[in-house]
């Protein structure tokens, strides 16, 4: 009990009361203040002290403002203001209350009212109805960019699974291509599945450096006839099958870095990977 | 007239109510203002507007938010406050010391304001300089407490226990006047 009056007395120094005065408090810190006032006499007592305070300090301070001023402000409220009341002020909606209506009255008030009502409802609902029209194109071409996706996927899943089955069902042997004796990239990894009865190839990227915009990677099939071109390879899709050209007969695979578009013959210096069959 | 009578009054819109408001309060309102706005017709001004919102906008003030003078006091003192800013008033024109307050009331024709202005400037001599700086600062300068801090540095604290302080010896000082 006393450390909570120590607490109050705290409360009442910190400089809050003040500044709740002058206005100068969140509204979160406003009903603290109030909340604290509520509970604490002390802290009502304190406040209004302060106001006390405050009021004699600017009353001190202040000056009556001109005649002309005050004039002035009665003029400006001079239609909102009346003159005192004669009854009380609970007597005056009771008389409201028990004048009579012709009965006509009732129905004219009645039919008003609803056709005020009817006109809000409507103006309410053509809003909305806007509003949800808007939200329904908003929703179709949503729809349109989802349906547009789902069958991009679906064509990439078609594609990827045929040849997924043609892996498997095939007679495919796969050879590393690796860089490790070259200079060109020595991490550098992929893998060809040939299947050499029906001539399919495909091939799958380990790991490849990507290239600047002028260049191509290249893969070649080496036979008895020399390099032979089948197709470029793209280094930006890691562990997907790649189908190339044809190939019936080749001793060795290997992929170098060719101009844009790839080349007729491989430039050897450019040899990057490279795997024989086993 | 009790405060709730007052209050209810105004909520009716009596005349009689509002004149009374007028005449308990109009000084020490006006005071509030004219510590802020140091031209006196700009002052007045924002004083007309300030009463005029006060007595139509009786209705939004909550007894159980504070006392009805404080209500009072914190229209005018925002409207002051906005005036001056939309004004756009220089920190450095903005010269409403202190002592240009005093001197002012001091330089007033009525011999009334002149006693007066004597009366302010012995109460201020109370202060201590910490103190009187933060006065002058809130008090007629319109500054927020938050913005003596930001712009003087000093910690928020600190300028809340000053403030305190100061106001505790003003209104130890102010029944001997």
């Amino acid at each position: 009990m006393k450390e909570f009056s120590v607490n109050i007395q705290e409360y009442i120094e910190s400089g809050k009361l003040e500044l709740f005065l002058l206005g100068e408090l969140n509204e979160r810190e406003r009903e603290e203040v109030i909340a604290m006032a509520k509970a604490h006499p002390e802290i009502q007592q304190e406040l209004d002290s302060l106001e006390e305070a405050m009021f004699s300090l600017d009353e001190l301070t202040g000056v009556e403002p001109s005649i002309q001023t005050k004039e002035k402000i009665f003029a400006t409220l001079e239609e909102d203001l009346q003159e005192k009341k004669i009854s009380t002020p609970t007597a005056a909606p009771k008389e409201t209350k028990t004048v009579k209506m012709t009965p006509w009255k009732p129905f004219a008030v009645a039919a008003s009212l609803v056709a005020v009502l009817a006109s809000a409802a409507a103006i309410y609902f053509a809003g909305k109805f806007y509003e949800t029209d808007q939200k329904f194109v908003a929703l179709q071409q949503e729809q349109a960019v989802l349906a547009d996706n789902l069958n991009q996927v679906k064509q990439e899943f078609e594609k990827t699974d045929s040849r997924l089955d043609r892996l498997v069902a095939g007679d495919f042997r796969r050879i590393e291509m690796v860089g490790e004796s070259f200079d060109m990239q020595k991490d550098a990894k992929v893998d060809v599945f040939w299947d050499q009865s029906q001539q399919e190839v495909f091939i799958a990227v380990n790991r490849l450096n990507s290239l600047s915009a002028s260049f191509d990677y290249q893969l070649w099939a080496i036979g008895p006839d020399g390099p032979v071109g089948i197709g470029i390879v793209d280094p930006s899709q890691p562990f997907s099958l790649q189908q190339m050209n044809a190939v019936a007969e080749a001793g060795a695979f290997a992929i170098t870095i060719e101009p844009k578009g790839g080349s007729e013959s491989p430039t050897l210096e450019k040899l990057v990977v490279l795997g024989e069959v086993a | 007239m009790e405060e709730k009578e007052l209050i209810q009054g105004l909520r009716e819109r009596d005349r009689k109510t509002v004149e009374y408001l007028y005449e308990k309060y109009s000084r020490a309102l006006f005071g509030v203002i004219l510590r802020i706005i140091s031209d006196r017709d700009l002052a007045e001004e924002v004083f007309h507007d300030a009463f005029v919102k006060i007595t139509q906008k009786i209705d939004s003030y909550d007894e159980s938010k504070g006392r009805l003078y404080t209500w009072m006091a914190n229209i005018c003192r925002n409207s002051a406050i906005d005036k001056l800013r939309s004004k756009e008033i220089s920190q450095s024109s903005k010269t409403n010391t202190i002592d240009d307050f005093v001197y002012g009331l001091e330089g007033g024709a009525q011999t009334q304001e002149k006693i007066d202005g004597i009366g302010v400037k012995e109460l201020m001599d109370q202060l201590n300089t910490d103190q009187k700086f933060i006065i002058e600062y809130i008090y007629f300068q319109g500054y927020t407490h938050s913005e003596i801090a930001e712009e003087f540095d000093i910690p928020l604290g600190t300028v809340k226990s000053r403030l305190r302080a100061a106001l505790q010896v003003l209104k130890k000082n102010i029944e001997r006047i």
